[in-house]
């Protein structure tokens, strides 16, 4: 809006005007202004629920504006998702869409096989697989089984099934957000040949790395409306995340300094889970909450995973109380005291159907048994309690948990390793699709659970909720933890600088104990307690 | 499946709804067990009732003792086998070896008695041991080695049943006219046949089991969603391979008690069996997905199937054609069944 960036000389090839959208109880969109050129390459930046979702839905046709235009090649866009296709806007989603399991040419022509005489002509589907593929420069067998590719290679057929309807705006959402480091340059190189080619990109990441690698401007996005969008040579990290974030929201944290800390409860050290974790050390105590920062797809959960015991890491160790685990297995480390919660609440997290009750004591039947048969009245008084503490809303615990709120479902799941008495709980994005209240609500379970003398680690790809719920954050860049904040010196827009990588490519060390402001004597991580 | 929108954060209409007492209807449906709807239960009980008052008076010779008996003993065939694989597809499994299981534990013990000389006991417990060892191959394979159930008991089938001819070379093992233990399970109880005190025995642990113990609540969970049962720490594997141990030991006693009946071992009985056990439980409301069901529905569903069979042979219609019945009557039940349910929204989100 304020700045113009040096490519929107050219006719725009898509376009939004005065856009609004309003989803019951929210404003997605408020007056939202946005030009791309052909050729252009734009990166699309915001936190979440910034609207970067619904202006994508918009220029793709899933949605309509409730106000405004969208305009594509010239002409206002009245129909759906086929017209917005056949007009020219293709988009690639987080999610790929790829059947796994044939190759890579049948996906390409997926729906709509070149027919020959004798059936679909195998020869004619593989030639034109090549010739996309050859245009994108990219060195994949179109022959392969897609599940055998890599991920970036999968992400690049992804791209060419979109190249295939000749698009004029491409829309990537977050393409690399699944990658390891490593593996970018190649989606980096395709984007860069389609935008020579005259596509216009609009980019969606927040790694600030291959942002400055390809793309032209950013357009920053908050709270529903465009906030600027600025040339990429002429801002720097620090301007962007300003913009992101506004002025209000670098409120003082919540937690104060020098909290008494009790012992070391869990100790990584040089923890690697290729490609996503690359020696990853720290430490950890009771009493804390620690939070974990990074994008999505930084080896968050991969870490989580790792430490519980569901995925063996390839190198380094986990101990617990100073004891290192040789074989962590989740069944070990649950009798070690570790429990987690998965992000994905529906999908891992709580059993359908099965009431409230029972998704809470499923961690642990033996305390609510006798002689090996449940006890009604145990469950009860167990789940009653907790349920209190963590302020459950439901009438009866015995109602089917899919009868509660998403906040109240993600209660329940936590309370369930409150029931095990676990003393290190691992959740992994605990806050994610919960309202306001149920956020806060969650700070302060964690907050609770921690003084009871337990270790929260908290994983959250929003960075404004870390400095409201944890003594210490470190922030996870591309498999590594490159820096660590502590308490009160934690700021959301420290956080998301680390996290979008605004120092560039320098890997920040971090001791591998707590510093010196913790004046026990378990920090060399001898099992002396 | 449901083509219900998903609705993860504000799932279901009725918990913004005004708390409701736990009305006895609520409560009812609860003591039935787990999701299982009221309507299921007393829709199979009202065709039931029909089954009857239709047989009793169109089907020559049904409400004779003998034949009255003679369903109980069908029903114990089927029921003893379908209590376990209720808990088996609650589990999101299934197990199609019923059939070849029950006929080589019947020549397994015909065989101990009357070949190998052992004490009646101490065949049957050979049986029972063998039967629960071949189950746990099944549930390793599942539990271990990630081989699909269905997979791996249609190997179990084929591999139990042309053991079971191999070893007889298909001709019947007698056992002897007067075995003492053999004959009271071929006698009855107060009337009762014995296999039918036997299958109610199974029918009231395998509830108690499936509501009352943490295996049982393991069970729906698995069944319910079972990354997420795994990530609550339930030993996932482990009860995994005690459900298919449970299966081949109820084989393994349908067979005990069908050697007693038939006063032989036979390689070729119980053809069939694992269809007839996997329609009872299906049209007794349990979920072919997984994570709902119980055993009271099974246990209705073993009813209903016996009774049509028995009915449609009363009847005298034609044997070939009898399949044809049965199976459109099976499809028509389980169909009216999901339709009910979906109705009443009593499903679950899928």
């Amino acid at each position: 809006m304020t700045s113009a960036p040096p490519s929107s000389t050219r006719p725009a090839i898509a376009e939004v005007r005065g856009a609004r959208k309003q989803y019951p109880g929210v404003v997605a969109l408020d007056d939202v202004d946005f030009t791309i050129a052909p050729g252009e390459v734009r990166a699309l930046l915001g936190q979440n629920g910034a609207g970067k979702s619904t202006l994508i839905r918009l220029l793709s046709g899933v949605e309509t504006p409730d106000a405004g235009t969208v305009i594509i090649d010239g002409a206002p866009l009245a129909g759906g998702v086929a017209e917005a296709g056949r007009r020219g806007v293709a988009t690639c989603y987080q999610e790929l869409s790829l059947v796994r399991e044939i190759t890579v040419a049948e996906n390409l022509s997926l729906g709509a096989w070149p027919i020959g005489l004798f059936g679909i002509d195998r020869k004619r589907m593989i030639a034109s697989a090549r010739a996309t593929l050859a245009r994108l420069g990219a060195d994949i067998d179109p022959e392969a089984i897609v599940g055998s590719l890599t991920l970036a290679q999968q992400q690049i057929v992804e791209m060419a099934r979109a190249v295939q309807e000749e698009p004029k705006l491409l829309i990537l959402d977050e393409p690399t957000s699944a990658l390891a480091a490593a593996e970018v340059d190649l989606v980096l190189a395709t984007v860069r040949r389609l935008s020579a080619e005259g596509v216009a990109v609009l980019y969606v990441s927040h790694r600030m790395e291959e942002i400055r690698q390809i793309a032209d401007s950013a357009t920053v996005m908050r709270n529903g409306r465009v906030v600027e969008t600025v040339s990429i040579a002429g801002a720097d990290t620090g301007r962007i995340i300003h913009l992101m974030l506004g002025e209000a929201l670098d409120a003082a944290p919540a937690i104060s300094a020098g909290r008494p800390l009790g012992e070391v409860l869990l100790e990584v050290r040089e923890l690697s889970l290729p490609p996503k974790l690359e020696s990853v050390t720290f430490t950890a105590r009771a009493g804390e909450v620690l939070g974990i920062a990074g994008l999505l797809g930084t080896g968050r959960t991969e870490l989580l995973r790792a430490i519980a015991g569901y995925e063996r890491a390839k190198s380094g160790e986990v101990a617990v109380r100073g004891v290192p685990e040789p074989r962590p297995t989740v069944s070990r480390m649950r009798r070690l005291g570790v429990g987690m919660t998965p992000e994905d609440r529906k999908g891992s997290g709580i059993i359908p159907g099965l009431g409230i009750d029972e998704n809470i004591v499923m961690s642990d039947y033996r305390s609510v048994s006798a002689g090996g048969v449940l006890v009604a009245a145990r469950i009860r008084t167990a789940t009653k309690a907790l349920a209190q503490r963590l302020a459950i809303k439901a009438d009866n615990l015995s109602r089917p948990i899919t009868t509660l709120s998403g906040g109240n479902q993600q209660k329940a799941v936590i309370a369930r390793w409150l029931h095990a008495d676990s003393d290190i709980l691992l959740l992994d994005e605990p806050t994610r699709g919960v309202d306001v209240r149920a956020k806060a609500q969650i700070y302060d379970i964690m907050r609770q659970v921690a003084d009871s003398g337990k270790l929260v680690v908290f994983v959250s790809s929003e960075a404004e909720e870390l400095p409201l719920a944890c003594d210490r954050v470190l922030v996870l860049r591309d498999g590594r933890i490159r820096e660590e904040f502590r308490a009160p010196d934690i700021t959301v827009a420290d956080v998301l600088a680390a996290s979008m990588g605004a120092h560039g490519g320098t890997p920040v060390a971090v001791p591998a104990a707590p510093s010196s402001t913790h004046p026990t004597a378990a920090d060399s991580g001898v099992p002396s307690e | 499946m449901t083509t219900t929108v998903d609705t993860s954060s504000h799932p279901g209409s009725d918990h913004s709804a005004p708390p409701p007492r736990p009305n006895p209807f609520t409560r009812a449906r609860r003591a039935i067990g787990g999701n299982t709807t009221l309507v299921n239960i007393v829709g199979l009980l009202v065709a039931i009732v029909l089954l009857y008052a239709y047989l009793t008076f169109n089907a020559v010779g049904f409400m004779t003792a003998a034949n009255q008996s003679g369903l109980l003993r069908d029903a114990a065939l089927i029921g003893v086998a379908a209590t376990g694989m209720t808990l088996v597809i609650i589990a999101g499994e299934i197990d199609v070896s019923t059939g070849p299981a029950v006929a080589l534990s019947s020549v397994i013990v015909a065989s101990g008695i009357s070949q190998w000389g052992l004490p009646t006991w101490l065949a049957i417990l050979l049986t029972l041991a063998i039967g629960a060892a071949w189950g746990s191959i099944a549930g390793i394979l599942r539990a271990r080695f990630a081989v699909p159930s269905f997979i791996a008991t249609l190997g179990l089938w084929s591999v139990l049943r042309g053991l079971a001819q191999f070893v007889t070379n298909a001709l019947p093992v007698q056992i002897p006219d007067s075995d003492p233990i053999m004959d009271v399970l071929n006698g009855s109880v107060l009337g009762i046949p014995t296999p039918a005190i036997v299958m109610i025995l199974a029918f009231v642990v395998f509830g108690f089991i499936a509501r009352k113990t943490p295996f049982g609540r393991s069970v729906f969970a698995i069944g319910g969603n079972a990354p997420a049962a795994r990530l609550a720490g339930i030993p996932v594997r482990r009860v995994r391979v005690a459900l298919f141990a449970i299966m081949g030991l109820l084989g393994a006693v349908s067979g005990v008690l069908l050697t007693a009946r038939l006063g032989s071992g036979n390689s070729t009985a119980a053809n069939g069996l694992e269809f007839d056990v996997i329609a009872a439980v299906v049209v007794g409301g349990t979920a072919m997905t997984g994570g709902r069901g119980s055993l009271i529905g099974t246990f209705l569903g073993v009813i209903f199937i016996t009774l049509i069979g028995n009915g449609l042979v009363l009847l005298g219609v034609n044997s070939f054609l009898q399949n044809v019945v049965r199976g459109v009557i099976i499809v028509l039940a389980v169909l009216l069944n999901v339709t009910l349910s979906r109705r009443r929204g009593s499903r679950e989100d899928d």
